[in-house]
């Protein structure tokens, strides 16, 4: 089975806990290397975070159930790499 | 990590979330004024109809400290079960998301039970503290001598009360100090007046 490298989630939770406590929470994950969290859109209650996630072998269901388990929803995976590496996505004219 | 420093950790954890600390001192400083206020009623009450008997008024005064907890207990347990699920509700419609098996889910739990409990046992220990004379009232002269020391017992709780909430508020201690005790002599002059 191929392994997953990068995962781009578009999630939406409440403020706490924070991201720090979330980003160390999927950082401890076997697999993992490095956890990016940014927050782009604030509200009363919550807060829309994009997460990114990288390692060598990175397990979806891990990753959603400490989201989950910190009270976030993934509203959408937006970005999957997978492979021997790391690559994005390619410029073609339409862009 | 051992299995108490767990504990205490995920204690510290859900206070964060859930706000313990903060509710948890309001409780016990209202309810434990509240104890010491109805247990001045009570031993005012008894010392204006003339009950010698120090055993009447540990009676009364322990069903009335019991009456207190109950009541605390479980008005405090109703009330904030009741409007923590309110608001986790609400939280899991704005995400989307089931919130009663998540870390706030447990917060919201152990923050009921943690401020039922001390809404419980404040005006229970506050007023039990205010009888202590009477339990050992064969250690003073006559009865007239065990409620003024009661009393005082009394005034000095509240004073205790008071500068407990000036060290939170970070203000003048004695002066918050002062301001609970006049309650106490407020309460103690009216029932003597209304007793005269």
């Amino acid at each position: 089975m191929g392994r997953v490298r990068r995962l781009v989630l578009d999630t939406l939770k409440p403020h706490e806990p924070d991201i720090i406590e979330v980003s160390e929470r999927l950082s401890e994950l076997p697999g993992i290397s490095a956890v990016n969290i940014s927050i782009y859109e604030m509200d009363r209650k919550v807060e829309n975070a994009k997460i990114t996630v990288e390692g060598e072998n990175i397990s979806y269901s891990h990753v959603l159930a400490i989201i989950e388990e910190m009270g976030g929803a993934v509203h959408s995976i937006d970005e999957v790499v997978a492979g021997k590496m790391i690559i994005d996505d390619a410029v073609t004219p339409q862009d | 990590m051992s299995p108490f420093r767990d504990v205490l950790q995920r204690v510290r954890e859900y206070d964060d979330l859930a706000n313990i600390s903060e509710i948890g001192r309001r409780y016990f400083a209202m309810n434990a004024f509240d104890g010491v206020l109805t247990i001045i009623g009570v031993l005012m009450g008894n010392l204006i109809a003339g009950v010698d008997k120090p055993q009447i008024v540990v009676s009364t005064g322990l069903t009335t400290c019991i009456a207190m907890g109950v009541s605390g207990l479980w008005g405090a347990y109703l009330t904030e079960a009741a409007e923590r699920k309110r608001d986790l509700d609400e939280l899991g419609r704005q995400t989307l998301t089931d919130l009663n098996d998540t870390r706030i889910g447990r917060a919201s739990r152990v923050a009921v039970v943690i401020v039922a409990v001390i809404d419980g046992l404040s005006p229970f220990l506050a007023a039990l503290i205010v009888l202590i004379p009477f339990f050992v009232a064969g250690l003073f002269p006559t009865i007239t001598w065990v409620y003024y020391t009661s009393l005082g017992v009394a005034l000095l709780t509240l004073f205790g009360l008071g500068l407990f909430l000036g060290y939170i508020s970070r203000k003048n201690l004695f002066f918050y100090g002062v301001k609970t005790v006049i309650a106490g002599l407020i309460s103690i002059v009216i029932s003597f007046l209304l007793g005269a």
